[in-house]
């Protein structure tokens, strides 16, 4: 039974690393209906750049993110005005240039670093706390809060403000938003920059956790689009519990049936999501058909 | 997605001309070759050049034709080389006919995992692919008693014709440059077929086909077999030239998954002459500045094709082959104006 406890434990933690790199795609992915390839490389950015700040100034990655999040958000304004929104209604374009943008992010910064890979040292990585019988680290327990504060923001974000229900109204229908008077184009700009910042913001929040590669985006690309589908299509809650359930499976997987088998077993459900129910759990059904259907 | 011819040229080429065409492109195709015959160096990127062309024309097939863009052509291509190489150092089969049961084997598992697939259009069909690949580099490194896990396996080398393993970098060249002329050849084939034509059909408006009486998942699974089949044998001659494989370099998304994708648009995607020139292009380019890059800047010549892969799909969506269309329909148009 502790057993169990422990490796559910260690399941949402996990959870909770996957729901948070899978935030800034599922809003891209919901709103823009653009699959971000370059979304991991997103995060690395994030990592460097703590690294950086680290290394240079000392600081901890925990004050750092409040410049590396917008400075990534910003990459990513620029990302969707040159790149992205000369293609918009070109699904396969858009999925070659963000495949495009993967491969010089990540070569980029291998050439840049020679393959080394750094970490931020410190007590904070290793740090753990008592919760009865499980030790718990600490810094994955402040990366699962993070992630639920953040989900709970986005959700009043987009529930509350003018901004956010413009953006909700694009999602929506494209062609109805404009006509109330909403800047489509400026809202996908803002949109991919919020979504690229929460990348950035992720990468930070999980520098004391991974050692930094230039590779590192390729550990969360296939999991974050898993959560993605598996949560729901641009649903922000949707993206929280697919991650949960994808740390969890993953942790039990490689527990009981084999840690290198781990991450097909979550690759078959999702496959199997993807094909039983395209709209994810918490997503609309048909969402996956109607949005990409050309709008203008 | 495609042009739209606007000139006074017959829509169907004559087949006459579309072979004239092919002879004379194989004939410009293997001039490298009777070129550079006595340097292992240039033979060396002349038969990956061959063999990448031969990958993205299978791929074309129905990434191109067929409109279909998938990102998880790997696995067919680790079909060929597992298959392939286990064979031959387990029980000594020749690779020739094994590589026959490769083909078969990946158009059937082609049909397996394309009949759920197909239902789902645009980017999740590329994720759905893109997952296909990882779960089949996660396996490739689980099942090690089959394929040797992480370790790979290692081809030991004895020459011999019946063993595909030749002593002279040439007839390797020569045999990838048969590769890609039986697929380029089959593709003139079928670009004239009934079924390229229900293939196009599809690429182009898959509500409007079905409305025509096209079985739309029967017509997408027929040209996946096949492009999957010919990228298998392409994954065979890869195995037993490079006489090692392992999980990283056979389902590597950038190096091979992707590429195929990659070489066919930069030619011109869902063109016969397409993929080759793509290949032609960026292969020998590629591999120069791998080499020159190596030391100072590892990972240069990624970064160069990701670039590329940007511009391309900003500024020549139709490839080089679209290029020169639109160059010399533009020549034509000032010549007779309407």
């Amino acid at each position: 039974m502790d057993q169990i406890l422990n490796v559910l434990v260690i399941g949402l933690l996990l959870g909770g690393i996957y729901g948070l790199v899978s935030i800034g795609l599922n809003l891209i992915f919901g709103v823009i209906r653009i699959i971000n390839f370059a979304q991991g490389e997103l995060v690395m950015f994030g990592m460097y750049g703590c690294y950086w700040a680290h290394v240079q100034m000392g600081l901890s990655p925990y004050v750092s993110v409040f410049i590396v999040a917008p400075l990534v958000g910003l990459l990513g304004v620029v990302i969707q005005r040159v790149v992205l929104q000369p293609l918009q209604s070109e699904p396969s374009m858009q999925i070659f240039a963000t495949f495009g943008l993967l491969m010089m992010f990540q070569n980029i910064m291998l050439a840049l670093t020679g393959g080394e890979a750094f970490s931020v040292g410190g007590s904070l990585g290793t740090e753990v706390i008592s919760l009865g019988d499980t030790k718990v680290s600490m810094v994955r327990l402040i990366t699962l809060l993070a992630t639920t504060l953040i989900t709970v923001g986005l959700h009043f974000f987009l529930k509350r403000t003018m901004l956010g229900k413009a953006i909700r109204a694009v999602t929506q229908d494209k062609r109805a938003a404009r006509v109330m008077g909403i800047a489509v184009e400026r809202i996908f700009l803002l949109t991919f920059g919020i979504g690229a910042a929460l990348a950035g913001l992720a990468g930070a929040l999980l520098t004391p956790i991974y050692s930094i590669t230039p590779g590192i985006g390729g550990n969360f690309i296939m999991a974050a689009f898993a959560v993605v589908v598996l949560g729901g299509l641009g649903s922000v809650w949707g993206a929280y519990l697919g991650g949960l359930i994808v740390g969890v499976v993953e942790a039990f997987a490689g527990f009981y049936i084999d840690p290198v088998l781990k991450s097909a077993v979550w690759f078959l459900i999702f496959l199997v999501v993807l094909v039983v129910r395209p709209a994810g759990l918490l997503g609309q059904v048909g969402a996956e058909e109607v949005g990409f259907r050309e709008q203008h | 997605m495609s042009n739209i011819d606007t000139n006074n040229s017959p829509v169907i080429e004559s087949g006459q001309s579309a072979w004239i065409k092919y002879f004379g492109g194989m004939a410009l195709a293997s001039l490298p070759l009777a070129l550079f015959v006595d340097d292992p160096n240039w033979l060396n990127i002349i038969a990956f050049t061959y063999l990448m062309g031969g990958l993205a024309s299978s791929w074309n097939i129905i990434g191109g034709f067929g409109g279909q863009h998938s990102l998880g052509h790997g696995v067919f291509f680790g079909i060929g080389a597992y298959m392939t190489a286990g064979l031959f150092v387990n029980y000594g089969w020749t690779p020739w006919l094994s590589m026959l049961i490769a083909a078969v084997t990946a158009a059937a598992v082609s049909a397996l995992i394309s009949w759920p697939t197909f239902r789902l259009r645009g980017p999740f069909f590329a994720i759905a692919t893109l997952a296909f690949n990882e779960v089949a580099f996660v396996m490739a490194n689980h099942f090690d008693s089959v394929t040797g896990g992480p370790r790979g396996i290692m081809i030991p080398f004895k020459a011999g014709v019946e063993n595909m393993i030749f002593k002279e970098r040439w007839q390797y060249a020569l045999l990838m440059f048969g590769f890609v002329a039986i697929v380029v050849a089959f593709s003139v084939w079928l670009r004239r077929s009934r079924l390229g034509y229900y293939l196009l059909a599809v690429r182009e408006d898959e509500d409007s086909a079905r409305a025509s009486g096209i079985h739309v998942l029967s017509v997408k699974l027929q040209g996946m077999a096949i492009s999957a089949a010919f990228t298998a044998i392409g994954g065979a001659l890869f195995a037993m030239y490079l006489r090692f494989i392992d999980p990283p370099t056979i389902f590597n998304l950038q190096d091979i998954g992707v590429k195929f994708f990659l070489l066919s648009l930069i030619g011109g995607v869902g063109t016969v002459a397409g993929p080759l020139l793509g290949a032609a292009l960026i292969v020998p380019f590629e591999n120069i500045l791998r080499v020159e890059f190596a030391d100072a800047l590892p990972g240069f010549n990624l970064a160069v094709l990701g670039f590329l892969m940007v511009l391309a799909a900003l500024f020549m969506k139709r490839g080089v082959v679209g290029a020169i269309q639109d160059l010399i329909q533009r020549r034509r148009n000032k010549r007779e104006p309407s």
